[in-house]
């Protein structure tokens, strides 16, 4: 019976000891905010998802770079065959985990999966919502794609396409996904840890890391604590409060960009003099390195400045709460009925100090004589306000939202933003559909330049919404790593990208 | 006794189905999850098929008698977060849940019994005063600033014990920690108030008159007759503990049964949240049930 407290002690101390010897060598670990719900590859563009699959385990078929642009992956090169058709041309020698070899029509059975109405792919739903693809195999290596209506940026749409074997489910999820990347998937304990390691028959270079461990935690502060006590090695995303340390905690441009829509169609915000003053009433310089974090960076557009067509000649709005005022006045003379109720509605938990910015910001509007209430609803309410169909008989509203674009395009974020049949457009306006139909259509310089004008019609000539802010998200990661988050970190984690120090 | 415990099982059943009942149409007034699961930019068409795949489609009432239709069977239908079953999901989670809750209230119950009956021996004391004060913060300090300051000083400075997480003894350390100290505190006074009851009884003047050491006066004597209210407030405590210790299993990334019901009613996973729903409140009637009949051994005048 006596021998029992020391039977513990010491367990409990080898325990210690084995989980301060965690961090080997060539092995990382890395702590995520919330456990994977599925491990599926055709939802790898969900954030969690993608940090532990995208280019790990599943590769695409062509790879988006923010700094250098397309590059090729799966597939060695891709050309425009016309009328909606792009023939890509892929590697060879390309084998998944289980050992059987990647072709065409892998990626013809991925391109099907990922629009199977069977499952509720995330890459589907948001990528390829109302394109009809085909594809035509050429030979093992070769695939014709064809989406209709025609898509000028498919080998862009290519590089969200997790390929997968062709015997993979159409009907459910994988909860043991096979891929061709660099890195096979070992072992899910739900609730605790996934394992992977590396694959040994990998088609391309070898990475340094051998083996990764992903352990989630929701609190930041933990995460924080687990790469300090040396527990995890890579803490993606910790809250502001928790980047204390300048030795090991990064800041990034997260790909998202806060902004608050205006419903153009209720009088007052149907009035261009209003709109403007909603914008000259926001001191947005005050926030940064107050609520928001030093780093983040004022916003003209809604898509990162990285992105294609992104329009640097653009200015903020300048801080005029007086030239604000005499707006409403002006407007209020001619009519407009700027006593009317405007509901600011905020998400809750949408990011850190979300409750501060837009108590701030009503305090702003409140100050140049807006007649404004603040609402902050959680997710669901959020999305019914936020997507169409709106609620019917609301009233003026001002709904804050941020919207990551990593993807180095503004297509989607243009269509879906502002096209007059857009599912979250606040605006109806036949030039900008019109603007967006020809930049999505263009390719090249052409195209850039386009999105550029689009950019500057939005900003300054119908003043769409207030642009806020292009966010920086934070991440801690172990001195013994030669690793710095970038853009990309926000959606995914490519291991074969980390060295060692 | 078969009889009451019959009849106990029976008036459970009811309530649960009340329960199912209740919290299957409350759990829909929060609205439809398609817009959770799918991206905000998803079209239409991708919003039906989702509905169309998880039966969102049907009427609310059709819904529900699908619904007990497959619960005779057994089948708890599936988790739309996870895609896999139900139950599959909850024992998982209710297993640790389990797990820590008991091991917190052995010890709990074991150190409170024994702090509190020391002090109540000798009220006013050096003893009594400093487990009160103690025993007062305790119960008033917040779960989730104890944890972060213990896995500041334990894990982050001195080394001792790990963050978080599960896989060896060390990792229940500071879980196990933070759950103690709030009950341990709360039973501690009453353990104290109701021994000091105990020891001024007449029955208690006798046996110091016959002679009877004063340790089998505390815990033989005086503590049986002390633990009617104490159960009370452990089977309590145990509740709380069962429903899932949602503050420390976020911060430690213990995968009990608490997270998993925020989780799951936020994101609107509500075949997660009805079966979590009902395996702790079936743990819940089989607890109060076990306290019903430790209420009979301990004082042999309640009979069922």
């Amino acid at each position: 019976m006596t021998r029992k407290p020391h039977i513990f002690m010491v367990s409990a101390l080898a325990s210690a000891c084995a989980f301060a010897a965690q961090a080997q060598d060539n092995s990382v670990t890395i702590v995520l905010s919330e456990e994977l719900e599925i491990v599926e590859p055709c939802s790898a563009t969900k954030s969690n998802v993608g940090r532990v699959l995208f280019q790990n385990i599943s590769e695409t078929v062509t790879e988006m770079d923010p700094e250098t642009g397309l590059q090729p992956r799966l597939a060695k090169s891709w050309e425009d065959m016309g009328d909606g058709t792009w023939r890509f041309h892929l590697n060879e020698g390309v084998t998944f985990s289980d050992g059987s070899t990647m072709d065409a029509e892998d990626v013809a059975h991925s391109l099907v999966r990922v629009k199977s109405p069977a499952i509720a792919c995330e890459i589907g739903a948001k990528f390829f919502g109302g394109i009809d693809i085909t594809t035509d195999i050429i030979d093992p290596t070769t695939i014709d794609v064809t989406a209709n209506p025609p898509q000028p940026i498919l080998p862009m749409l290519m590089s969200t396409v997790t390929v997968t074997p062709s015997d993979t489910p159409l009907d459910k999820f994988v909860d043991h996904p096979i891929g061709t990347g660099p890195y096979t998937f070992d072992e899910y304990e739900r609730g605790q840890y996934i394992k992977l390691s590396a694959n040994p028959n990998y088609w391309g270079e070898q990475p340094t890391v051998q083996s990764a461990t992903y352990l989630f935690r929701a609190d930041s502060a933990v995460r924080a604590a687990m790469v300090a006590a040396g527990e995890a090695d890579i803490a993606p995303s910790i809250a502001l409060q928790d980047a204390v340390d300048p030795s090991m905690d990064f800041s990034y441009p997260n790909s998202e960009t806060v902004f608050l829509r205006i419903e153009h169609e209720q009088a007052p915000l149907n009035d261009l003099r209003v709109r403007e003053a909603l914008n000259l009433a926001v001191d947005r310089e005050a926030f940064v390195g107050t609520i928001l974090a030093n780093g983040t960076l004022l916003a003209t557009g809604i898509t990162p400045p990285s992105t294609i067509g992104y329009n640097h000649d653009l200015s903020p709005y300048a801080f005029d709460p007086d030239r604000a005022r005499a707006l409403l006045e002006e407007a209020q003379a001619d009519g407009v009925p700027i006593d009317t109720e405007i509901t600011l509605i905020g998400r809750t938990n949408n990011f850190g100090n979300v409750l501060e910015m837009m108590e701030a910001l009503l305090a702003m509007y409140q100050d140049v004589g807006f007649n404004m209430k603040l609402e902050m609803v959680e997710v669901a309410e959020w999305l019914e306000r936020y997507a169409k169909p709106f609620p019917e008989n609301r009233g003026p509203e001002l709904i804050e939202a941020q919207h990551d674009n990593a993807n180095g395009d503004p297509v989607f974020s243009m269509y879906f933003k502002y096209h007059s049949d857009g599912q979250q457009s606040g605006i109806t306006d036949p030039k900008v559909d019109e603007m967006i139909a020809q930049a999505t259509a263009a390719t090249g310089d052409e195209r850039a330049a386009l999105w550029s004008e689009l950019f500057a019609y939005l900003h300054d000539e119908i003043i769409a919404d207030v642009m806020l802010f292009h966010m920086v998200g934070f991440s801690r990661v172990n001195e013994r790593l030669d690793f710095a988050p970038s853009i990309r970190t926000n959606s995914e984690l490519q291991l074969s990208q980390i060295e060692f120090k | 006794m078969l009889n009451f415990l019959g009849k106990r099982a029976i008036a459970s059943g009811i309530s649960l189905v009340g329960l199912v009942l209740l919290v299957f149409f409350l759990s829909r007034l929060t609205g439809d999850p398609t817009g959770l699961y799918l991206p905000l930019d998803a079209s239409e068409e991708s919003r039906m098929q989702f509905r169309e795949i998880h039966g969102l489609n049907d009427p609310l009432i059709v819904q529900f008698f699908s619904y007990m239709g497959d619960l005779i069977r057994f089948d708890f239908g599936d988790s739309i977060r996870r895609s896999e079953p139900a139950i599959d999901v909850v024992l998982r989670a209710f297993a640790w849940t389990l797990q820590l809750g008991t091991l917190t209230m052995m010890l709990v119950v074991s150190c409170a019994i024994v702090v509190g009956s020391l002090a109540a021996f000798h009220v006013g004391g050096i003893f009594d005063r400093i487990a009160t004060f103690f025993s007062l913060i305790g119960a008033s300090a917040p779960d989730f600033w104890v944890a972060i300051v213990a896995i500041v000083i334990f894990s982050v400075t001195l080394g001792w014990v790990p963050t978080s997480g599960t896989g060896s003894v060390a990792h229940w350390i500071l879980p196990i920690a933070v759950l103690f100290i709030r009950p341990f505190g709360l039973i501690v006074q009453i353990v104290r108030g109701s021994m000091i009851t105990a020891l001024s009884s007449a029955y208690v003047k006798t046996a110091r008159a016959k002679g009877i050491k004063n340790r089998a006066i505390i815990f033989v004597h005086a503590l049986r007759n002390a633990m009617l209210p104490v159960i009370t407030v452990v089977g309590d405590q145990a509740a709380a503990l069962l429903n899932g210790a949602v503050v420390v299993e976020t911060i430690f990334g213990f995968p009990g049964v608490g997270k998993l019901m925020i989780d799951s009613i936020l994101q609107r996973d509500f075949t997660v949240v009805m079966a979590a729903i009902m395996v702790t409140a079936t743990a819940i009637f089989v607890m109060n049930l076990l306290i019903d009949i430790l209420y009979s051994i301990l004082d042999p005048r309640i009979r069922y």
